[in-house]
C-alpha cells in the first residue's frame, strides 16, 4: 500500500476526486466523474511523477443503478495498481470520453463494453458491436439481462428450469413459481 | 439466381447492391453477375462506423479478400477481412465473437468455486493463467492467506505450463512460416508437461485445478517422478528443438524486420508480455508488481531490443530457459504444510472489490472482480492479453505481404478462445 501515492493524487486532482482515494491491498482506488475522465487519464499518463503508461484493463459496470468505467493503470513511479473508476453514468444514456488518443490499444476494450453495456466511448472512431451479431439489440452484462436458467433466481435454491421434472401444473397453487423476479 | 442471403432483423436490412453500386462495379477484372448470390466480405448493412465506412471503401486497385473463420492457420475460429493492393495488406478488419460464450455472464451467475471451471477453456494452452488471475483476485476480496506450499505449488505448475505453451508456439511459428517438422518436435514437449500435470491434476488441457485459497491436490509420486525424468533432459530438448529453426537462414531472414514495433507504440497498443520486452521493456509482473513467491526466487527477465517477430520468439526461447531455472528452485524450497486455506465451503465475501493480475505466456492475465455480499460475484471482468494482441495486428500489418499475415500474427501468439471469452 502506497500511502504516498494516495497523498499525491489527492493533491494533484483535487475535487476532481468523488471522496478520498482508498487503498486496500496493493490497491489504491479513485473516483472520478465522467467528465473529468480525460484530463484525468492524460495526467496520469503524462505527467512525469506518476507516468501511469500502462493501462491493464478497461473495464464496464452495472451496478443496476449507474454505469461505471473502470481503468487499471501502472505504473514504475509506485508499488500499487492504480484503479481509476468514472462513475455516475446514467443507465439510460451511459456516456463516457473514450481514452483511445492515450492508448489506441484501448479501442477494443471500448468496443466490448458498448457490446456488452451500451456504454458509448465518445471519440472512439470504431464503437461497434465486436462479439455479438451486428443486428443484436441488447446489452447482455447489463443487470438487467437475465439468462434463461439463472440459477439465482429460479424456484428453489440452485435447481434450474431445465433440471426440474415435474411441470407447474402438477404442483399445488404457489408451491412453484413459475416467473422469474 | 435467386439470393441466398437470409433475412435480418434489426437495423441491419438484407445485403442487396443495386446495379451501379457495388464497390467492384468498375474493376474490369472482377465478374460480377445481376444478383450477387456469392459471398462478399463486405457486410450486408450500412457502415455503423466512421471506421467501418473508411474500411469498406476501396481505393484505387484494392481488393478485398476474406480470411476465415475456418482459415487452417487462423489459430481458431477467427475471420479477418483483408484489404489488398496486390499482394500488399492495406488494411485489416478482424472479426470476432464465433467462439464467444460470454464467460463473464457465466460466472456472474454461478458460485465463486465454479468461476474457476468457466475461465478454464479461455486460453486453453495456458489454462492455469486463466485460473490464477481470478482466484487470487478472490482471495483479495476474502483477505485469505495462501499456505506457501501452496503458492510453490502454483508456480511450479504454472511454469510448466508456461514453457508447454511457449514450447506449442514454436511449433505453431513455424508452421505458419511453412515449417512443418518444428511443431511435431514442440508436441514432444508439450506431451510430457501436459501428461505430467494430467497426474498432478487430473486433467490435460482444462485442470481445473487453483482452488480459492490453495490447490486441489498435493504434489504425487507419479508427477513427481514424470518431472524429474523430464528436467534431466529438458534442455536438450528443448535447445534441439530450437536448433531446427535458429540456425535455419531461411527460418531467420524470413522473420527478422517482420512486424516490427517500437517502444512506444507498444505502450501505447497496451501490449504486455513478451510482445512487450521483445522491444526492449522489461516489464514483468513477476518483477515489476511481484506476487505468490517470485521475490524470493532468483530468475532474470530477458529483453530483446529488435521488436520484430524473430525477437519475439527468440525471446519465448529464452524464457523457457528461466522458467526451467525457477522449476529448479521451487523442487529445492517447496516447503511442506498444507495446500489449502481454511475457508468455508459456501464463501460470502465481504462487498468489495479486488483486481489481481498474473503473467501468463502472453503477458498480463487480470480478473476485476465485485462482491456484493452474497455468494455468487457481482462482477467478474477478465483481462485477457490475446484480445489486445490480436488487436495490435491491425496496427503492425499494414504494408506488409500477404504471406506474412498469418506469421506476424503467430509470432504475437494470440489464442482465439481467451480473444472471444
Amino acid at each position: 500500500m502506497d500511502r504516498a501515492l494516495a497523498r499525491r493524487l489527492e493533491a494533484r486532482f483535487g475535487t476532481a476526486l468523488h471522496g478520498p482515494a482508498r487503498q486496500r491491498h496493493d490497491q489504491t482506488e479513485i473516483r472520478i466523474g465522467a467528465g473529468d475522465v480525460q484530463d484525468t487519464l492524460r495526467a496520469l499518463h503524462d505527467e512525469p511523477d506518476l507516468a501511469f503508461t500502462i493501462l491493464a484493463d478497461l473495464a464496464g459496470v452495472d451496478t443496476g443503478t449507474e454505469m461505471q468505467v473502470v481503468y487499471h493503470l501502472w505504473s514504475a513511479t509506485t508499488t500499487d495498481w492504480l484503479r481509476v473508476i468514472a462513475e455516475g453514468l446514467s443507465r439510460d444514456d451511459p456516456r463516457v470520453p473514450s481514452v483511445t488518443f492515450l492508448w489506441p490499444g484501448a479501442e477494443w476494450m471500448e468496443r466490448e463494453t458498448y457490446d456488452m453495456f451500451g456504454i458509448t466511448f465518445e471519440g472512439n472512431r470504431d464503437l461497434r458491436r465486436i462479439y455479438m451479431p451486428p443486428d443484436y439489440t441488447s446489452f447482455p452484462l447489463r443487470k438487467d439481462f437475465y439468462l434463461p436458467d439463472d440459477a439465482a433466481r429460479s424456484p428453489g435454491a440452485g435447481v434450474r428450469h431445465v433440471e426440474r421434472t415435474h411441470s407447474p401444473v402438477d404442483a399445488a397453487p404457489g408451491v412453484l413459481r413459475q416467473t422469474k423476479a | 439466381m435467386a439470393t441466398v442471403t437470409p433475412p435480418r432483423t434489426g437495423d441491419a436490412p438484407p445485403r442487396t447492391f443495386p446495379k451501379g453500386t457495388h464497390p467492384s462495379e468498375d474493376d474490369p477484372n472482377v465478374l460480377l453477375e445481376d444478383d450477387y448470390a456469392f459471398y462478399e466480405p463486405i457486410p450486408p448493412y450500412p457502415p455503423r462506423t466512421e471506421r467501418e465506412a473508411e474500411f469498406y471503401t476501396l481505393g484505387d486497385g484494392e481488393m478485398f479478400l476474406n480470411m476465415g473463420p475456418q482459415h487452417p492457420s487462423t489459430h481458431g475460429v477467427l475471420r479477418v477481412v483483408l484489404k489488398l493492393d496486390g499482394e500488399r495488406v492495406v488494411d485489416i478488419d478482424p472479426v470476432l465473437g464465433y467462439l464467444h460464450r460470454g464467460v463473464e455472464k457465466l460466472v456472474e451467475n454461478a458460485d465463486y468455486h465454479q468461476t474457476i471451471s468457466q475461465v478454464d477453456p479461455l486460453e486453453y494452452i495456458s489454462s492455469l493463467f486463466c485460473e490464477w488471475a481470478p482466484v487470487e483476485a478472490y482471495e483479495r476480496l476474502l483477505d485469505v492467506e495462501v499456505p506457501r506450499r501452496a503458492e510453490y505449488i502454483r508456480v511450479l505448475s504454472g511454469e510448466l505450463n508456461r514453457i508447454a505453451s511457449h514450447s506449442l508456439f514454436l511449433g505453431w511459428f513455424a508452421l505458419d512460416l511453412g515449417g512443418l517438422t518444428p511443431i511435431l518436435w514442440s508436441f514432444i514437449e508439450r506431451d510430457e508437461i501436459v501428461e505430467m500435470l494430467a497426474a498432478l491434476t487430473g486433467q490435460r488441457m482444462l485442470f481445473n485445478y487453483f482452488r480459492i485459497g490453495g490447490v486441489n491436490g498435493d504434489l504425487n509420486h507419479e508427477f513427481m517422478s514424470r518431472l524429474g525424468d523430464w528436467m534431466s533432459r529438458a534442455v536438450v530438448q528443448i535447445e534441439a528443438g530450437e536448433g531446427l529453426l535458429n540456425e535455419n537462414e531461411i527460418f531467420t531472414r524470413r522473420a527478422s524486420g517482420l512486424g516490427v514495433v517500437d517502444q512506444a507504440t507498444a505502450l501505447r497498443l497496451c501490449m504486455t508480455g513478451a510482445n512487450l520486452r521483445a522491444t526492449g521493456i522489461p516489464f514483468d509482473l513477476r518483477r515489476a508488481h511481484p506476487y505468490s513467491i517470485y521475490p524470493e526466487l532468483d530468475f532474470d527477465i530477458p529483453t530483446r531490443t529488435e521488436g520484430d517477430s524473430l525477437a519475439r520468439y527468440l525471446l519465448r526461447m529464452e524464457e523457457i530457459k528461466q522458467s526451467l531455472r525457477i522449476i529448479d528452485q521451487c523442487l529445492e524450497k517447496m516447503p511442506d504444510g498444507p495446500i489449502m486455506a481454511k475457508l468455508p465451503r459456501l464463501i460470502r465475501p465481504r462487498p468489495g472489490r479486488a483486481w489481481a493480475a498474473v503473467e501468463g505466456p502472453r503477458g498480463i492475465y487480470g480478473a476485476y472482480a465485485i462482491s456484493d455480499g452474497t455468494d455468487q460475484p457481482f462482477r467478474l471482468k477478465i483481462h485477457d492479453p490475446s484480445f489486445i494482441h490480436l488487436q495490435a495486428v491491425g496496427a503492425l500489418l499494414p504494408g506488409n505481404l500477404l504471406a506474412d499475415t498469418m506469421a506476424i500474427m503467430a509470432s504475437l501468439d494470440p489464442v482465439m478462445g481467451g480473444v472471444d471469452k
